[in-house]
């Protein structure tokens, strides 16, 4: 047996544990949501089950209006993660590549306003949106979730920013561009990665959120996904459990597999070549 | 192509004065190196020319258009950088003609000219490759492209080749030499390297500390450096000095070295006898003295390089090279007279560093 070989088994025994407790509520939330309903409670629990019944899938889709619940979810995340990059991209390109007075300040201040957990903030932002006339309203919890992911969202790219050579740009506008040429077409197409990384981040906080969106929506038809699985469970005689996890299954794992594909695009197209 | 007018400018970051009032004037079609220590200030200067820095007082004239507020966009300069800066995200191509594009020019002239700029650098297998497939040598030759395709009214190099190997250095430096030969465009050059600033340049203009210490070509530059600092910065191995004091007597001026060595030197117009000076000689315009004339040295090393010999030695207690095209068969610890030619003395005042 080579080194290599048996380095990496090593490895891989170290990593087991974390493995298994990050994959064992998954495997339980899977087994759960394909058992037959009689079988749910059987004692001692086991992992096989009498019938592999897709039908669980569909029976909730329709029972549990998962679908609304769906669309609400992808436009509240979607629509959070573009306003947060909206209002991001200029900020930190402002910070990595002018000198102003308050610079400093300005960075601890986007720091420090993470220190602060938002259910604290749940009961102040509540009656904003009342004023606002918001409550309700899913564009309430857009606003919310692109403000609380904005200061990460700055960071992050500001930091990345810092590392595209300014000679690029520089030589752009000696080329002719504008400053608005080059940054279309030279500077945002080389901080895509970053943009992608920001994007994700924002997007998993937002599709994930619950206290807000549980405290902002107040009708059935504008839940959110894990509120809308919650009201599955909450304050009900009879908790459909195979369905609340062929929900769970639905709300996590295409978009664990849409990320994990798109995370190539963290370790690729770095400014590489760009400068010796 | 145009002339560039530089009268008196200055730059200062907050307290800190870069550039302390240069005036320049760099003709039409001329070929002209900036060359000094890091810190000069040369760089700076290039990129007030380009309009990559603001200039804080004083003018920038391109042509006859003062072009101080003019951003660098329409300055109609084109510039190659230090560390190339491609587009990382385009292939050779498209970096090369992106200037061209951003004019709106038709598609056939587009293709013409960068196909015509990669013939002249041998790039034409390379346009579909993606910078980071290319060397440092081709990388480089990619940023010319980008500025030869546009025939621009200015050149601009910032140490173009500080970057690349000692070898490809040389025969680029060549390439870009006889590129100038070719298309005569006005071309400002900037580097460190007073080999480079020698063989490229029509003119050389020395910087230290934020002013120009000497303009002229590359030879009145190693003929008649104007002061100590030039005198030091032009050649290789750089010139010897030693510090003396003036005499003269009816054989002529010469010089006291320290431990009473005389050393003749031409009879200068000014100076005076009895004045602390500083006698600088080039390695290579020493000469070994026949019979007892001439001043007795200690060899300390010996470096043959092929093309000639290094002699190092001590001359009246300062480190002293002396370079034969002769191959002499010295050892160290042996003991050989120098003789230098008086008309190839420099002589300096000590004081103000100038020439006299």
């Amino acid at each position: 047996m080579n080194t290599k070989l048996r380095k990496s088994i090593f490895y891989w025994v170290l990593l087991l544990p974390l493995a298994v407790v990050n994959i064992f509520p998954f495997a339980v939330m899977f087994v759960t949501a394909v058992r037959p309903r009689d079988e749910l409670f059987v004692y001692p629990p086991t992992w096989g089950f009498s019938e592999f019944r897709w039908e669980n899938f569909s029976e909730m889709w329709v029972k549990t209006n998962f679908g609304g619940a769906l669309m609400n979810s992808l436009y509240v995340s979607i629509t959070a993660t573009a306003l947060a990059l909206l209002l991001a991209i200029p900020s930190a390109y402002a910070m990595s590549r002018y000198r102003f007075a308050g610079k400093g300040a300005y960075r601890i201040f986007l720091l420090m306003t993470q220190m602060m957990s938002p259910i604290v903030l749940v009961l102040g932002l509540f009656r904003l949106m009342m004023t606002l006339g918001l409550v309700n309203d899913l564009n309430s919890l857009v606003i919310t979730y692109a403000a609380f992911n904005l200061a990460f969202t700055i960071w992050m790219l500001q930091s990345y920013f810092n590392s595209i050579p300014r000679d690029l740009e520089e030589a752009a506008w000696m080329d002719g561009a504008s400053h608005l040429t080059s940054l279309v077409r030279i500077f945002l197409p080389l901080a895509v990665p970053a943009m992608v990384v920001t994007a994700i981040f924002t997007f998993i906080n937002s599709w994930n959120e619950f206290v807000l969106a549980l405290t902002m929506m107040r009708s059935s038809n504008d839940f959110t996904l894990p509120v809308q699985i919650y009201a599955q469970v909450a304050g009900r005689y009879q908790v459909e459990w195979h369905h609340v996890m062929a929900g769970t299954v639905l709300a996590t794992v295409p978009v664990a597999i849409v990320f994990s594909w798109l995370q190539r695009y963290l370790i690729r197209g770095m400014a590489l070549g760009a400068v010796k | 192509m145009s002339s560039v007018t530089i009268r008196d400018v200055k730059k200062r970051y907050g307290a800190m004065q870069v550039l302390h009032g240069v005036d320049l004037e760099i003709r039409d079609r001329e070929f002209v190196v900036l060359v000094g220590p890091s810190g000069c200030g040369k760089s700076t200067l290039l990129r007030m020319i380009a309009g990559l820095e603001s200039v804080s007082s004083g003018d920038i004239i391109i042509g006859d258009k003062v072009v101080n507020d003019v951003p660098a966009k329409s300055r109609d300069i084109a510039m190659v950088f230090q560390n190339y800066a491609l587009y990382p995200h385009m292939s050779v191509y498209e970096n090369m003609s992106f200037s061209l594009r951003l004019r709106r020019q038709a598609k056939e002239v587009i293709d013409r000219k960068v196909r015509e700029a990669a013939e002249i650098l041998n790039l034409g297998k390379f346009l579909d490759r993606s910078p980071r497939q290319l060397s440092g040598g081709q990388r480089q030759r990619v940023a010319m492209g980008r500025a030869l395709v546009r025939d621009p009214q200015v050149f601009l190099f910032d140490e173009p080749l500080s970057n690349l190997d000692a070898k490809l250095r040389v025969v680029m430096r060549t390439e870009i030499k006889a590129l100038h030969q070719r298309l005569q465009t006005t071309s400002v050059y900037v580097t460190h390297d007073q080999i480079e600033a020698m063989t490229m340049a029509d003119r050389i203009v020395v910087m230290n500390g934020g002013k120009i210490e000497q303009i002229g070509s590359p030879l009145e530059l190693y003929d008649t450096p104007a002061n100590l600092f030039v005198a030091g910065f032009i050649g290789s191995p750089s010139m010897n000095f030693i510090e003396g004091v003036l005499g003269r007597d009816a054989g002529g001026a010469f010089v006291e070295l320290p431990g009473g060595v005389r050393l003749a030197v031409p009879t200068m117009a000014s100076g005076v006898a009895g004045q602390k000076v500083v006698f600088g000689a080039r390695p290579e315009h020493c000469a070994l003295a026949k019979g007892d004339a001439g001043v007795a040295v200690q060899v300390e090393v010996v470096e043959p390089t092929g093309a000639n010999i290094q002699v190092y030695t001590k001359l009246a207690g300062t480190p002293f090279c002396a370079i034969f095209a002769e191959r002499h068969e010295f050892k160290p610890g042996q003991t050989i007279r120098l003789d230098f030619p008086a008309d190839k003395i420099h002589l300096f005042d000590v004081e103000t560093g100038a020439r006299l």
